[in-house]
């Protein structure tokens, strides 16, 4: 500052020294000239400073809306981490699916030759820890968040952060069938809210252990603080389903069934009546547990992008192929909902439609096959039971006795119902199922740990398959 | 066009009250013109030799001079001025004598425009690069950096592609910074203007593609420290002055210039006929298929079913030219008139130009028309004031990025074996990607520029060789994209019935200046030059869009017919810099020179601990061709020693940087807010500190003028976008880290070969430049495609795997696999692409760079040949995984591929076809060539009519030309053009990309100057 001071001084020096009319005229060519610090004072008008964000219990709640749009990101629930675990799981030799597209990444998974640079993959890992950032940021500004909404806060950021972690587990790390768990490397834990970037940023992967724990830990502890129903938000019921998926994914069948039966008998939520109402949808239908919103203005369909035809606005890069279709018994509903010659599912043909990211039919099939593994008492109802509650409905004929299906069956009609929906690959890993002559543990099926973070964070392992 | 229509008559109008005419004189009299436009020339000082008797021409080039009879019959006139070489007449007794003087092209004598203020360019101790308006007429160019490409030593520009109106690089001295801009800073008669790419798509708009080059009178490019150090914290990337034509004084003057020019592409690539790609996919099918014959299955599908499926048509012997189909015929029009005049209270210069120029691909068209007024206003001997203001307007319909499939070079993916239209005429729609044909007839993209570029001026001089002067610009642009997709592109766009969307921008560029001048000789041997004052900038854009999906039909265009509004937005951001700058230059005896500046510059961009920076910059120069020593030696006419040390910074980073910010989202119908940004309340700009050292020397009475310049810049504190963990939530953050330096040598020569009735001049400018990142603090900077920062080597390198040609064993693409280190291939070669690692294995930028030129005059002809020339960098050919993959996917192929591996033994670089079968089609250095070029950029040849031919049809002169642009063009680069970046990845670092990146223009182009 002092260096302006003494050029002003320059300037009025010179003015001194020159005759008062002069000195008019200059005050005047100066006048035109705004010229004082407080013009370098100018503030953003589509952002605010971090500690106003966080300074009341609204804003603090909007950071938690935030987290959801974070959730909704297409990278994420938005289409990317169920689609491309579908392309995963595609054997490409029977080929139920194939990429059409040209986008190369996606490509890259479905042949199973996924390159460490992998855009896609690198932005889902991005994508996902900004989801986490900010629910550890409403977790850590919780004091702030009036008293008679802290808890359901608190549990929204929770569920948020542990359904986030179990997909990236399921994706990045070996999966928890594999066993060791305890050595076999997961992602990095973090579970604070970032105020600086420094060494400490440098997160190592935690192990398949204790990223599970962390799954676990929030998904409890956000169903013990959520109310029953929050709208279109979570709610304990929410909660519960991704906690029965990951008791399922960990072979916990005894805690899966009792999850999955929690939401059934909340008695919020019904089969609808015909398949096809399960899908496509505008706003939440009743089989709904928890959908990401999309609407005309907000939010993107990656799954419509991908899997639907032009005539739906997408770009119809994902095809089914006669072999998927051949699995379905005749009289099926769910094969009405192919179309372009089955070719295409029309689970998703809506650009504006919400993505459902879980529903009450997988609830009846977690609680059928977790009932079938862990044998009675049966918790909730017969596997028969629920397993005709699902085939009623679609009208395919009931089994009349248990001796009439297996395992097999059971997977086979979870396959056959959560098609397209992003469970495939994570059911043949937990189920210990090869894709094609590919192992289910082979790191093939696994991502790579994004180049661009292993370049940034020495302490981070890359998976084995991807070691140069 | 009703514009065009206006324009025209308005035209026509001033053609008719053109008039001219002269009188005659007594005793010696005559007139005194232009030897190379014929203007006459007012304030040539007529002498008669020997005595102090002299006169001086009117404002109409006339003069009388009253001598006795014996200076009648034998003295000597001696005819001088400024920028005129001198010329000695003897009388012999005639009463009428008439003069041409030539224009003197010693540059040493020229004005350079600098900062707030000019120099002559003898005293310069920094290092300006100047283009005269002579080197930027009548070349057909879409844009004014185009007039400088190969002619500034040192200035490398870089046309991303042939599309019109799109984004230029212009490096001047190499890349200063990794991720703040590294575009110079534009500045027009004193107002910086507005340049930064303004456009919604990835393909960068160029916002100087609205300034008619035709109202150039120079352009200078401040390059070292000393020059560029008064722009304070803008200055790092050099600054472009640019100064426009003024009025003279004089009978009112009218230029009208004509042209008509048509362009074809400069290069174009080879690919595959139906016959050759039939043969090579269906041995790519047998390759891959189940048996290993064409009789097997791949994935399930039999070949014909594949076909059937992907290349529908396949069978029916169709061959299409694709490549062809990019193009348009096309038809530029160019028209620009101006007057001139004035007397010496007044001074004027009116000039209008249309400028509708056709591009060489389908449906691109970029029409100008810029109207200006420069006037000055001599109101007193104290005071002065003027105006420069000029009114735009440019239409730009505009094209896709270089990757959609829209874009009409991306036809070239589509097979050979499938037919561009139905039988019914339309756009097919069953190729295997999008057709772009359809894009032409079923969609627009429309970009309308409105702006008002000007500035007024008071200059005031209270006292003898004080000037205070005061400033205000505006620089008002207003550009509107209106783009619709018809419901025949739906698969582009997902709107089964259409989409349309709007945006409009309003950039509000305000800048003002005080300051005052102060030059004083004392004691005949000291001379100051004194300049101190300050100046504010303030930007503030606001964009708002809206966009809208479901038409009733094809006629509705305008999202007010939409049945949906799917998207909107409105944001608006603004950025300021305050300046407070002193320059003293003092030379003794006008031998030794010694310049100091100092400029203390703040921006609202800065962190709150960092507002204001400071730099200096001192230098020194010595003529020592004043020196007595050099006296006798006649050969050497100038010759000065030069150096420079000074402070530069940058600051052209996003607005509000250093700041925690959270931004507004919205989930399910409630708004949201997430962080976008973590806090730096450090963020400073960063700091070129720039060393040069030249030399001046001037030959043979100057007919031979030389510059040597060497510099060393380095950049310190950059502002960098640091890669961070992404578990932190974040990607990057902007740091000051870092550094990096170019070392560069230039070398200007000018030699006048043959002077007299047939001249020939010759001008050579070499430039060699390298850049070094010498820290990044360990980050691996990633660009596009390959192109990373990388510490320890230039910037932008190609980083990637090493492609070791094909196993001739069983036609595997075989990589190299390098030592930890890098730098040897010890480990020999390996068939899986994750198993090799990365290495560098290219530079985008070149070694050197220039031009050469020479210019003919012989009687009335006069004949212009510029060559321009780039060595040393190499081109990543990003598309090269679609187009030269030996048949991985249904892509036509480049021909080259048919040399692919088929049998054991086979040697060749391209490996064996197999579809979809991934082999060596990832990002490799296969996909990498040499950029070298050298370019007959210009030829001009140019005809004046003869005095009496012009006297008889009532002109002043009149000038018939022909010019070529982008000629010939050779290089080993086997794409369209050397001459690429592609436009949807072009940044700081990711630099000479190809992807399916449009050629440049060649051009042709006829036109006529008339002056009356």
């Amino acid at each position: 500052m002092k260096a302006i001071e003494s050029k002003t001084v320059l300037i009025i020096h010179i003015m001194k020294k020159i005759k008062s009319k002069i000195l008019t005229t200059l005050i005047l060519m100066v006048f035109i000239i705004s010229s004082c610090d407080g013009l370098l004072n100018v503030d953003p008008q589509q952002s605010i400073d971090s500690e106003i964000a966080l300074n009341t219990s609204d804003n603090v709640e909007s950071v938690l809306i935030g987290a959801y749009d974070a959730l909704s990101d297409d990278d994420l629930f938005g289409g990317e981490i169920l689609y491309e675990p579908d392309l995963l799981a595609d054997d490409n030799v029977n080929n139920e699916v194939q990429w059409t597209g040209t986008f190369e990444e996606p490509e890259q998974i479905w042949r199973k030759d996924i390159q460490i640079e992998n855009a896609q993959v690198s932005q889902t890992w991005d994508a996902a820890y900004n989801a986490i950032n900010l629910t550890n940021t409403v977790i850590s500004a919780l004091d702030v968040v009036n008293e008679d909404i802290r808890g359901r806060v608190e549990g929204e950021a929770r569920f948020i952060r542990g359904i986030i972690y179990f997909n990236l587990l399921k994706l990045y790390g070996m999966p928890y069938s594999a066993g060791n768990i305890g050595t076999n490397l997961g992602v990095p834990i973090v579970t604070t809210p970032t105020n600086e970037i420094n060494e400490e940023s440098e997160v190592p992967r935690g192990t398949v252990e204790a990223g599970y724990q962390q799954v676990l830990n929030d998904l409890e502890t956000a169903e013990s603080l959520l109310p029953e129903t929050n709208g279109i938000y979570a709610s304990s019921s929410v909660a519960a389903a991704i906690l029965s998926r990951v008791h399922l994914q960990m072979g916990n069948y005894n805690l899966a069934r009792e999850a999955a039966n929690r939401v059934i008998n909340s008695g919020n939520y019904s089969l609808t009546s015909e398949y096809a109402d399960a899908f496509n949808r505008t706003s939440n239908s009743s089989e709904d547990i928890f959908s990401i919103q999309v609407s005309e203005q907000d939010g993107a369909n990656s799954m419509n992008l991908f899997y639907a035809s032009a005539d739906f606005g997408g770009r119809g890069d994902i095809i089914v192929r006669p072999p998927h279709i051949a699995l379905y018994e005749a009289g099926d509903d769910r094969l009405a909902l192919f179309y372009d010659g089955s070719t295409r599912t029309g689970k998703w043909s809506n650009q504006f439609g919400n993505i459902g990211v879980v529903r009450l039919a997988e609830m009846y099939l977690t609680r059928a096959e977790a009932n079938f593994r862990a044998g009675p008492p049966y918790v909730g109802d017969d596997p028969i039971n629920d397993l005709n509650t699902i085939r009623g409905r679609v009208n395919l004929p009931f089994y009349a006795s248990p001796t009439e299906f297996d395992l097999d069956d059971i997977l086979l009609e979870r396959k056959l119902e959560l098609m397209f929906e992003g469970h495939l690959l994570h059911d043949l890993k937990r189920t210990q199922r090869s894709v094609g002559n590919i192992s289910y543990n082979s790191g093939q099926i696994l991502y790579p740990i994004p180049q661009r973070e292993i370049d940034v964070n020495p302490n981070l392992v890359q998976n084995d398959y991807y070691q140069q | 066009m009703s514009y065009k229509l206006q324009f025209s008559s308005i035209l026509l109008v001033l053609l008719f009250f053109a008039s001219t005419g002269y009188t005659q004189a007594q005793t010696v009299s005559g007139l005194v013109t232009s030897a190379e436009n014929g203007e006459p020339l007012a304030g040539i000082t007529v002498i008669l030799e020997g005595t102090t008797t002299g006169v001086a021409t009117d404002i109409e080039g006339e003069y009388n001079i009253d001598l006795n009879s014996d200076q009648f019959q034998n003295g000597v006139l001696m005819f001088s001025g400024v920028g005129f070489i001198q010329q000695s007449v003897i009388i012999n007794g005639r009463s009428e004598i008439n003069v041409q003087l030539e224009t003197d092209i010693n540059l040493l004598d020229e004005v350079v425009v600098i900062g707030f203020g000019s120099q002559i360019k003898e005293k310069v101790t920094g290092n300006i690069s100047s283009i005269s308006a002579s080197e930027i007429e009548g070349v057909p160019i879409n844009s004014l950096e185009q007039a400088i490409q190969g002619k500034a030593a040192g200035v490398f520009i870089q046309t991303n592609n042939g599309k019109l109106g799109q984004g230029i690089q212009v490096r001047v001295r190499g890349s200063a910074s990794v991720s703040a801009s590294n575009q110079p800073l534009y500045v027009i008669d004193g107002t910086s203007v507005t340049t930064a790419n303004l456009s919604n798509t990835s393909a960068a708009t160029n916002p100087l593609a609205d300034i008619n080059p035709n109202d150039i009178e120079s352009i200078d490019i401040l390059k070292d420290a000393s020059a560029a150090a008064i722009y304070g914290s803008r200055g790092s990337n050099g600054v472009v002055l640019i100064t426009t034509k003024s009025g003279r004084a004089g009978v009112t003057q009218f230029d009208a210039n004509y042209a008509v020019s048509t362009s074809e592409p400069a290069g174009n690539k080879e690919w595959l006929n139906g016959d050759q790609y039939l043969e090579l996919f269906d041995e790519a099918f047998a390759n891959s298929s189940t048996d290993g014959t064409i009789n097997g299955t791949l994935f399930g599908f039999t070949r014909d079913g594949l076909y059937d499926t992907f290349i529908p048509g396949w069978d029916q012997g169709y061959n299409t030219d694709w490549q062809e189909l990019a193009y348009q015929d096309n038809l530029s029009h160019k028209f620009d008139l101006s007057a001139s005049g004035g007397d010496d209270k007044t001074r004027f210069r009116v000039s209008g130009q249309y400028n509708g120029q056709e591009g060489i691909l389908i449906d691109n068209t970029f029409d100008r028309i810029s109207g200006r007024l420069n006037l000055d206003h001599t109101a007193n001997d104290k005071v002065m004031i003027g105006t420069n203001l000029n009114v735009i307007n440019t239409i730009n319909n505009r094209l896709s990025s270089d990757n959609a499939f829209s874009t009409p070079i991306q036809l070239v993916a589509l097979p050979p074996v499938q037919r561009p239209y139905n039988d019914d005429g339309e756009p097919s729609n069953q190729t295997v990607y999008d057709n772009g044909l359809l894009f032409r007839d079923g969609a627009t993209f429309e970009t309308t520029v409105f702006r008002a570029l000007g500035n007024a001026f008071i200059n005031y001089e209270p006292v003898e060789n004080l000037i205070l002067r005061g400033e205000f610009g505006a620089d008002v642009l207003d550009q509107n994209e209106e783009r619709w997709f018809g419901s025949s592109v739906s698969q582009f766009t997902g709107a089964a019935r259409g989409a349309a969307d709007n945006r409009y921008v309003r950039v509000v560029n305000i800048n003002s200046q005080a300051y005052a001048n102060y030059i004083k000789d004392f004691a005949q041997v000291h001379s100051i030059d004194i300049t101190a004052g300050l100046s504010t900038q303030q930007v503030e854009t606001d964009v708002v869009s809206v966009s809208g999906i479901d038409f009733p039909n094809d006629f509705f265009r305008q999202v007010g017919s939409a049945a949906t509004i799917d998207g909107g937005d409105a944001t608006v951001t603004t950025y300021t810099f305050t300046s407070y700058f002193a320059r003293a230059n003092y030379s003794f005896d006008d031998t030794y020179l010694f310049p100091v500046s100092g400029t203390v510059d703040g921006s609202s961009r800065f962190g709150e601990n960092n507002r204001y920076g400071f730099f200096p910059s001192a230098s020194v120069g010595w003529i020592i061709s004043n020196e007595n020593f050099l006296e006798d030696v006649e050969q050497i006419s100038f010759l000065k020693l030069r150096a420079s040390y000074g402070f530069t910074g940058n600051a052209e980073i996003n607005n509000f940087q250093s700041r925690g910010l959270y931004g507004a989202g919205a989930y399910g119908g409630s708004s949201g807010l997430s962080p976008t940004q973590s806090p730096n309340p450090n963020l400073k700009w960063e700091t070129t500190k720039q060393f040069n050292v030249g030399v001046d020397l001037a030959l043979f009475s100057d007919r031979v003028t030389a510059e040597v310049d060497y510099y060393n810049k380095n950049t310190e504190d950059l502002l960098l976008n640091v890669n961070v963990p992404a578990t932190t939530g974040f990607t990057t953050q902007t740091r000051n880290v870092g550094a990096l330096e170019n070392n560069g040598f230039e070398f200007v020569l000018t030699t006048r070969n043959f002077v007299g009735e047939f001249n020939w001049s010759t001008t050579f400018n070499f430039g060699a430049n390298q850049n070094k990142i010498t820290n990044l603090d360990g980050q691996v900077i990633q660009g596009n495609f390959v192109s990373q920062a990388v510490e320890g080597e230039p910037i932008g390198v190609f980083f990637g795997r090493e492609y070791a040609g094909v196993d001739p064993d069983n036609g595997d693409a075989l990589y190299y696999v390098h030592s930890a280190d890098g730098k040897d291939y010890n480990a020999g070669t390996t068939n899986s692409f994750n198993g090799a690692n990365r290495v560098v294995i290219g530079d985008p930028n070149p070694d050197f760079q220039g031009g050469i030129g020479n210019t003919f005059n012989y009687k009335g002809f006069d004949l212009n040949i510029f060559f321009q020339y780039v060595y040393g960098n190499d081109i990543y050919n990003g598309g090269g995984t679609f187009q030269s993959a030996n048949a991985d996917f249904f892509d036509n192929q480049t021909v080259d591929q048919m040399n692919r591996w088929q049998n054991p033994g086979d040697i060749t670089d391209v490996p064996q076809a197999r579809l979809l079968g991934g082999n060596g089609t990832g990002e490799s250095s296969r996909y990498l060539s040499d950029g070298s070029y050298l370019r007959l950029k210009t030829v001009t040849l140019g005809y004046s009519l003869p005095q009496s031919a012009v006297d008889l049809l009532s002109l002043r002169s009149a000038r018939l030309y022909f010019t070529g642009l982008n000629i010939l063009t050779f290089t080993n680069y086997d794409g369209w053009d050397p001459e690429v970046n592609t436009d949807f990845t072009a940044s700081n670092i990711t630099l000479g990309t190809d992807f399916y990146a449009a050629p440049q223009p060649k051009t042709f182009e006829i036109g006529i100057n008339i002056g009356f």
